[in-house]
């Protein structure tokens, strides 16, 4: 089911229609994460959700995940509605979610183990993936002796090993320091410039849009809509410095939203 | 305020334990021998000695070892059979909440009468006889094993859920490779605490009623006033608890490494 | 949601009511069991309410009973509580004082607290004094383990803000230490409540002629399970309403929640 068998680029790969999506609050009525949000995602595409603090971007990740679905309207994935969590959409959380009890090795093969791979297959892909994200020799720790860098890197190993056909990422790299983040954009890039699949990776931070995406979108505060996209052409790796880089920081920055 | 280095600490730790048990002991043999203390109390070198001789020689129906088996075995059966069915009532409990709702209750109405409060119907329903005191270890583990390994389930992160469903994991799947090693920790320390408790209930019933066992060594030594008797008793029942504790501990820092956190 | 709520609520006193008439079933009705093994439950309810006036068979009331043994435990609980939390305070604070004190305290804390009861009936006979005693070690080992425990997980964070704004030693174990560990305190003083509770009843059945624990081990000699029943229940019930006055302390000082 590797992409770059069927050769052909689909420009439809997932489609969002009409999606609305809203919470009960305490006292009554409902309040409104999206309304009518529409948008399509392409194979193979760095899709970065820009938009500012608690506008609902977690929420779309969910539903395109299968965590909640949406009140009105459908998210398509490959030509599948979604209703339920799936391995063929892998997630990596903002908390990382590794699983305590296992190794670096046991959490990176679990997808695969779960789902009946057997264990020399399983074994040699998961190690391909710990290489991949740069933890060679790191297999046998247990995610309590890890960094938060080195965490999430487990957490995209554990989601890239699956093989699955879209990749979410929720602010993976909001919670580390400002120098680990910057070493984990470019480490990303070479990752998925290596091993191209389809990412939709959320963000509120402008740099780190601009740096990772192929594309774009300006979201609203809630109920969320697309406000504004942008296709960024830029070769990579991207210079943080680079004056065309910085007209579309400056563009983008005015443009969205301010956080409530 | 210097910090100490590991080996340096536990250097102290040796040389002010040897200390501190020295001074104990000399100023308890002091008292003993200076004062009218030593008409009731005995001496530790006594003490000492009649420790080495009671594993040669019988108290009542059998040496040392003899009573220190008795009472372990009554502890390790009824001790494993409640740790068994406590973790599987605790389990379904947590997981499904029509169990939750029919076992709750009950257990939550059990639950404060205290082991030992047991001891006298326990003795009315089965007698002298074994099963007595199974009967109790058993009520004095069950609870509590049950209970911390429902809250355990109950504990479960649901992030660690979210994560494996989208990896892909089955229900069962989920129970056996999420739910169960989440709730580890929680079964070992309910386990810590119904050995704790399984311990002294086995050593109160054998106070109340028993023909053997360290709880009877006491007792006799009480009704016969023999203070060294009841003093090697209680020195048994000390070690043989470290002892459990010792072992538990081990245990649970070989299965729930993990859970660790460096300081 | 709300209805499944209401549901489980439903299984739960269904099950409840179920026990209930099963076990009046197995008893009053078919006489599976006799009352000299177990009785039925409405004969246990008579008995609790002629047990609260009658001083037969065993010589007191329930009344009286139930306040013999809470004079022994309140008193061997106090006195534990003034010298444990400072104990364990002190013990955790200076680290000289825990090397010298941890070992000898390391070899009483394994011994249950009943097995003292022969001990200090040999020193001091059947009687309040030594069934108090042992009450008292009990709960200043439980109290001493918990203040212990709560002093030394204080984060050495706090402790190096209050130096950065030049507090004195007594002045950080006071003003930081002993604050943050008083959930653990707290903690300790309920731990050792119960446990005071429970070995009061088990010394009274080895050693006593009144109180709780005396009159079940009474009623068994006497083939009365029904009293055996009743101050189980009583046992139960008083465990728990013991509690209640140390968690609304717990509720009142920890106005800001969970530390």
């Amino acid at each position: 089911m590797r992409m770059e068998q069927t050769g052909k680029i689909k420009n439809d790969f997932i489609v969002c229609s009409n999606v609305t999506e809203e919470f009960p609050i305490t006292g009554g009525g409902s309040f409104k994460v999206a309304e009518d949000l529409e948008f399509t995602v392409r194979e193979n595409e760095f899709l970065v959700l820009f938009g500012p603090g608690q506008c609902g971007k977690t929420s779309i990740l969910n539903m395109i995940a299968g965590f909640d679905l949406p009140k009105k309207g459908t998210i398509v994935v490959d030509g599948r509605k979604v209703e339920a969590p799936g391995p063929e959409r892998g997630m990596v959380f903002q908390t990382t979610c590794l699983f305590p009890w296992l190794t670096v090795m046991g959490n990176v093969e679990y997808g695969p183990k779960v789902r009946g791979v057997k264990k020399g297959e399983r074994r040699k892909r998961a190690q391909h993936y710990i290489d991949l994200v740069g933890l060679q020799g790191f297999e046998k720790s247990f995610p309590v002796k890890l960094s938060g860098g080195m965490k999430q890197r487990v957490g995209i190993a554990r989601a890239y090993c699956n093989e699955p056909v879209v990749m979410m990422m929720d602010e993976p790299f909001g919670h580390l320091d400002a120098q680990t983040r910057y070493l984990m954009q470019e480490d990303l890039t070479k990752i998925w410039q290596k091993e191209k699949r389809t990412i939709i990776f959320v963000t509120n931070n402008i740099e780190e849009a601009l740096y990772l995406a192929d594309r774009i979108l300006v979201l609203t505060n809630c109920p969320t809509k697309v406000k504004a996209e942008y296709q960024i052409e830029l070769p990579r790796p991207r210079d943080y410095t680079d004056p065309k880089f910085l007209k579309l920081r400056k563009e983008i920055s005015e443009i969205v939203d301010h956080t409530l | 305020m210097r910090t100490k280095t590991p080996a340096q600490e536990r250097r102290d730790k040796i040389v002010y334990g040897v200390l501190a048990v020295g001074i104990f002991v000399g100023f308890w043999y002091a008292v003993t021998k200076l004062t009218d203390f030593g008409q009731i109390f005995p001496d530790p070198i006594t003490i000492i000695a009649n420790i080495g001789d009671k594993f040669i020689n019988p108290i009542g129906k059998a040496t040392l070892t003899g009573h220190i088996l008795v009472s372990l075995r009554r502890v390790m059966l009824a001790f494993t059979v409640a740790a068994a069915s406590g973790i599987v009532i605790g389990v379904t409990m947590g997981w499904y909440p029509v169990v939750e709702a029919v076992f709750k209750p009950v257990i939550e109405f059990l639950r404060p009468i205290p082991p030992i409060a047991w001891i006298p119907i326990s003795i009315l329903w089965y007698g002298f006889t074994e099963m007595s005191k199974y009967f109790l270890i058993f009520l004095a583990s069950f609870f509590v094993v049950a209970i911390s390994v429902y809250s355990g389930v109950k504990s479960v992160d649901p992030m660690l859920i979210r994560a494996a469903k989208m990896l892909g994991a089955k229900d069962n799947q989920l129970f056996t490779s999420i739910i169960i090693p989440s709730t580890v920790p929680y079964i070992f320390s309910g386990l810590q605490v119904a050995l704790g408790n399984s311990w002294a209930s086995i050593v109160a019933a054998e106070m109340v009623q028993s023909n053997e066992g360290v709880g009877w060594i006491i007792i006799t030594g009480q009704q016969s006033s023999n203070m060294i008797q009841i003093v090697t008793g209680i020195v048994c029942i000390a070690v043989v608890g470290m002892l459990l504790v010792m072992i538990m501990r081990g245990l649970e820092n070989k299965l729930c490494a993990w859970n660790k956190q460096g300081r | 949601m709300k209805k499944k709520r209401k549901n489980l609520w439903i299984v739960s006193t269904i099950t409840i009511v179920a026990i209930l008439v099963l076990w009046w079933l197995v008893t009053d009705k078919l006489g599976i069991f006799t009352s000299n093994t177990l009785p039925s439950p409405i004969k246990i309810v008579r008995t609790f309410i002629k047990k609260l006036s009658d001083p037969n068979p065993d010589g007191a009331t329930l009344f009286k009973h139930l306040l013999s043994s809470l004079k022994i435990v309140l008193s061997g609980y106090l006195l534990g509580v003034v010298i444990g939390v400072p104990l364990g305070i002190i013990m955790a604070w200076y680290e000289k004082a825990d090397l010298m004190v941890r070992p000898v305290f390391d070899m009483i804390r394994t011994v249950p607290g009943i097995a003292w009861v022969p001990v200090m009936v040999v020193f001091f006979g059947i009687g309040f004094t030594s069934k108090a005693v042992v009450i008292f070690i009990g709960a200043v080992v439980a109290n001493v383990i918990n203040a212990y425990s709560g002093i030394k997980q204080t984060k050495q964070v706090h402790l190096w803000v209050g130096g950065t704004f030049g507090a004195s030693n007594w002045q950080l174990l006071t003003r930081i230490a002993l604050p943050s560990a008083f959930p653990m305190i707290i903690n300790g003083l309920r731990i050792s409540l119960g446990g005071a509770w429970t070995t009061i009843v088990a010394a009274e059945l080895l050693a006593s002629n009144k109180g709780i624990g005396y009159m079940i081990q009474q009623a068994r000699g006497i083939l009365r399970p029904d009293i055996i029943i009743v101050g189980m229940v009583v046992i139960g019930a008083v465990g728990t309403l013991l509690m209640l006055p140390i968690e609304l302390a717990e509720k009142k000082f920890m106005k800001g929640g969970k530390w």
